[in-house]
């Protein structure tokens, strides 16, 4: 699940179990049924859980571009150990 | 970390946490409810009257109890218990209550009755203070809900008398 899944998912499911709620409260008001609103309510969570739960291809529509590994190599890691740290810093500051 | 497990967990915590908002809303719904019960007690024999060995005066009695409770229950009513006490006032204590009767209402269709019974329980005065004593006749309820809080009430039937006379 990429980043913007997991922000679908999380909204999905919050917006969900409320809707559902909401649901299952009026129905079981206007029925007068307390038991007929607990079993609207389980499934509307049952429904959210196999919806935001598995990691459904639509939650995959926005991979990350991870960079090259031959990329990494030709910019290498600054060695910390072989310079002092406050010339490390300075140099760092330099490429920027 | 945003795992199988980890989305099954936070759906699972949230889901209960609305469950209880929307127990807590159907309590609230009861409030709008307004019940307009009706009850009356009818004496129809008065069986005994008699001083116990050890002092306590003792009554047997028949009773006639007829209610009509069903406009208590809500959809978020469990149950009504429902009991008859008779009430008086003796020179040791403002309020004496001795329960009569009772019975346990499980549905709204069960909730308009009518009763001829003997008194279930013993109407036994701590003392000797029921020799033509005024009392009233007092029907107690308490609505038990399927969630949230229990409501109690009654209704006070004024205008019995106990004979002067053991017999």
């Amino acid at each position: 699940m990429d980043w913007l899944g997991q922000k679908r998912a999380e909204m999905l499911m919050q917006v969900l179990l409320v809707a559902s709620a909401v649901v299952a409260f009026l129905v079981g008001y206007v029925r007068a049924d307390f038991q007929l609103m607990l079993l609207v309510y389980a499934g509307g969570v049952v429904l959210t859980a196999l919806v935001t739960v598995p990691n459904w291809p639509f939650y995959n529509r926005n991979p990350l571009k991870w960079l090259d590994a031959a990329e990494a190599e030709r910019h290498p890691r600054p060695q910390v150990s072989a310079a002092p740290a406050a010339g490390g810093k300075k140099r760092s500051g330099k490429n920027k | 970390m945003h795992s199988f497990g980890h989305r099954a967990n936070a759906v699972a915590t949230f889901a209960v946490t609305i469950l209880a908002a929307i127990c807590f809303a159907a309590s609230f719904s009861d409030n709008f409810n307004t019940p307009t019960p009706t009850a009356s007690v009818k004496i129809l024999n008065l069986n005994w009257f008699q001083k116990e060995a050890n002092g306590n005066d003792e009554v047997s009695m028949t009773l006639n109890i007829s209610a009509d409770l069903s406009s208590l229950f809500t959809w978020n009513t469990k149950q009504v218990f429902v009991f008859v006490a008779a009430e008086y006032e003796t020179p040791q204590n403002a309020l004496n209550q001795v329960s009569l009767w009772d019975g346990i209402i499980p549905a709204k269709e069960h909730a308009k009755f009518l009763i001829h019974t003997t008194n279930k329980y013993r109407f036994i005065d701590q003392g000797s203070n029921l020799k033509g004593k005024e009392f009233n006749l007092t029907m107690h309820w308490h609505i038990m809900p399927k969630t949230g809080k229990m409501f109690a009430d009654k209704i006070v039937m004024t205008g019995y008398r106990l004979p002067e006379l053991y017999r």
